[in-house]
């Protein structure tokens, strides 16, 4: 039964696990070459500025990944509301966890990207001096928030696609609304908050905040 | 083995607006195949829902193949085949694909026969299922509902709106599978020829109640038309049941709609003083048309006309 | 052999083929020995009631025209000279219920039906 839960996953999100793999491994290796590139006299402050610029891209990719696969799970299921999965001989929450269980498998390729990509890119520059490489921090903080991503949009998607699209379209209200107050002028943040519940410790989004450094002091 | 495949007590549930299903109670006997009949919006896929655990009834039992539903839903739909009235299939499966994942799902899976019906159905492997036409699905969830090898088959619809030759192919693997073995075979329909010809049990819906429960041929056989002339006013005491009564030319002579009719009450018209001019066969659809427009001319015209 | 089967005709579905079949067999159309369609092939061909069958075949059998022999399939018998004018006296007879109900129904007399029948026939019946 989890092969064939596994099969019809990867067939749907095949080419975006594909892309998003090659596009861990080859951060992590241009982040260093650029920050190489950005010193001149073998400042580790350039170097630092450097690796940090790209440093924004491993959130974006671990939300990216993890939404997407989140929501290539469960899209074929919500085409047929459902009825195929539930007329199925097994309970429930069986299949929940092999579709649950299949993601996650999905979801360790571009983990592993990043995971070869950073220790590669450590490998291969000589650092100045002061700094030192953490290719393995990197990657499991990457592995990490990846998963929290694909765990917190699997349990949104896995009810109906009415319910989904509620929550997600809640939330994109907020963030309509939030520049519309913006643009206006008036101070009130109500974006803030939110997000800042969610976005430091012990909010669930906290691994995604903060500076992502394959380099640091 | 149960005497009853599937066992509805006492269900009520509530369709939003709609009606409800109020103390409904349906048994559909082992290896017979029960047709299920009734106009749109009924309640008959609301029922096969139910059967299926697909909905939790507010009150009642239901008892599918000797398991309680929706509490044992999958140990008995390990055993049941379901063709739906809408193909649900990921549609970016092949053919090839989708036979392949719902066989991982089943013990009872036959691969050998689900090769065969794919060549019956002529059905290609290669193509995806979101291309193939609408006979061509019914086909595949036909195929998919067989190739299991269960002991109940429930279908919603499965040929209604495809053409007549891929109803002919369905319908007969169908009856060559409940053949080689004793399957009991739930199947609603609008298509009442089809379902007068394989069916040996009927259950009509009407407005979430079941309004009539028996044998296919006692159904058939019982509802007349009934050409009476001086019937008595009062048609409670007689041994068969007067639907609707309406005159026909004026000159005392009626025609009657009747249920549960047999030849020997002909004797008991007699009997009340009326006068049985001539008895006239229905067929399934015209009997089914009739019952259920029995229901909606109001009671009083029964009384009021003589 | 089994066009136009009529769901809708009083005459149980059963009935009907055990009709055709048994025609079939006295006519020779079928020969003694000749194997039957199985019930499943026979249900699945004409789109019935695998019952349906069963209960056709039952009658054919318990009547002397064929034999199921367990695990070898269902045969058709020999049919004795006897069981032939039998059954075609049977088989006139039913016509002629049929033709004299209908005639009834239009009203017709019997000295009608007896004109048209010797008209169609070109000669008198005596």
């Amino acid at each position: 039964m989890f092969r064939a839960i596994l099969y019809q996953q990867w067939k749907w999100t095949r080419i975006m696990v594909g892309l998003a793999t090659v596009a861990g491994f080859a951060v992590p290796i241009f982040s260093v070459r650029y920050a190489t590139r950005n010193m001149e006299h073998g400042q580790a402050a350039a170097f630092l500025d450097g690796v940090q610029t790209w440093g924004v891209v491993y959130p974006a990719l671990a939300g990216a990944v993890g939404v997407l696969i989140a929501i290539g799970v469960w899209t074929a299921d919500h085409r047929g509301r459902h009825v195929y999965a539930l007329t199925l001989p097994l309970p429930r929450w069986k299949y929940v966890l092999l579709r649950f269980a299949a993601g996650s498998v999905l979801v360790a390729g571009p983990i592993a990207g990043v995971t070869l990509g950073s220790v590669i890119a450590a490998a291969s520059i000589s650092l100045p001096a002061g700094l030192h490489a953490y290719p393995f921090a990197l990657a499991v903080r990457f592995a990490l928030a990846t998963l929290v991503a694909f765990t917190m949009f699997f349990a949104v998607s896995s009810g109906t696609a009415r319910t989904a699209s509620i929550i997600l379209g809640g939330l994109a209200a907020l963030v309509v609304i939030q520049v519309l107050l913006a643009a206006t002028g008036l101070e009130t943040n109500i974006l803030m908050p939110v997000l800042n519940a969610i976005l430091t410790v012990p909010g669930p989004f906290a691994i995604f905040s903060g500076r992502w450094m394959l380099v640091d002091v | 083995m149960n005497e009853y495949a599937v066992e509805i007590g006492h269900l009520t549930y509530r369709v939003k607006k709609a009606f409800t299903l109020d103390d409904l109670s349906l048994r559909v006997p082992t290896g017979s195949i029960y047709g299920f009949l009734g106009p749109n919006g009924s309640g008959k896929t609301t029922t096969i829902r139910l059967i299926l655990g697909l909905l939790r009834p507010a009150s009642g039992s239901i008892t599918v193949l000797g398991n309680a539903v929706p509490a044992r839903a999958p140990a008995a739909l390990a055993r049941t085949g379901y063709v739906p009235e809408a193909p649900h299939l990921d549609p970016t499966l092949t053919v090839a694909e989708a036979i392949w994942f719902h066989s991982q799902f089943y013990a009872t899976w036959d691969a050998a026969w689900a090769a065969r019906l794919l060549d019956d159905f002529e059905l290609d492997r290669q193509r995806l299922f979101g291309r193939l036409s609408k006979g061509q699905k019914g086909k595949l969830m036909m195929l998919l509902a067989l190739a299991q090898r269960p002991e109940l088959l429930v279908l919603d619809e499965p040929t209604d709106g495809l053409d007549p030759v891929v109803r002919r192919d369905m319908l007969s693997a169908l009856l060559e599978y409940v053949s080689q073995r004793r399957a009991t075979v739930f199947i609603s329909s609008h298509l009442i020829h089809e379902l007068e010809r394989i069916c040996d049990w009927v259950g009509v819906m009407d407005n979430g109640r079941l309004v009539a429960d028996v044998e296919m041929e006692r159904f058939k056989t019982g509802m007349k038309r009934l050409k009476v002339s001086h019937g008595p006013t009062h048609t409670e005491g007689l041994p068969f049941r007067v639907l609707t009564r309406s005159p026909t030319n004026g000159n005392g002579t009626e025609m009657w709609l009747v249920r549960d009719w047999a030849p020997e009450m002909a004797a008991a018209v007699a009997a009340a003083g009326g006068e049985l001019q001539q008895v006239i066969d229905l067929d399934l659809e015209e009997g089914f048309v009739e019952l259920l427009r029995s229901f909606r001319v109001p009671r009083t015209r029964e009384a009021a006309d003589v | 052999m089994f066009e136009r089967l009529d769901s809708r005709s009083p005459t149980p579905l059963y009935a009907q083929i055990a009709e055709r079949l048994r025609a079939a067999i006295v006519t020779r159309e079928l020969s003694p020995a000749e194997a039957l369609p199985s019930v499943r092939q026979l249900a699945a061909s004409l789109r019935v009631n695998p019952a349906t069958v069963v209960q056709a075949y039952r009658e054919l059998e318990a009547e002397g025209f064929i034999e199921m022999r367990q695990g070898a399939g269902t045969f058709v018998r020999e049919v004795s000279p006897v069981q032939r004018s039998a059954e075609r006296d049977r088989q006139a007879t039913e016509l002629v219920r049929r033709l004299l109900a209908d005639a009834a129904r239009l009203g017709l007399s019997s000295r009608d039906v007896i004109t048209a029948v010797e008209r169609e026939l070109g000669e008198k019946v005596r």
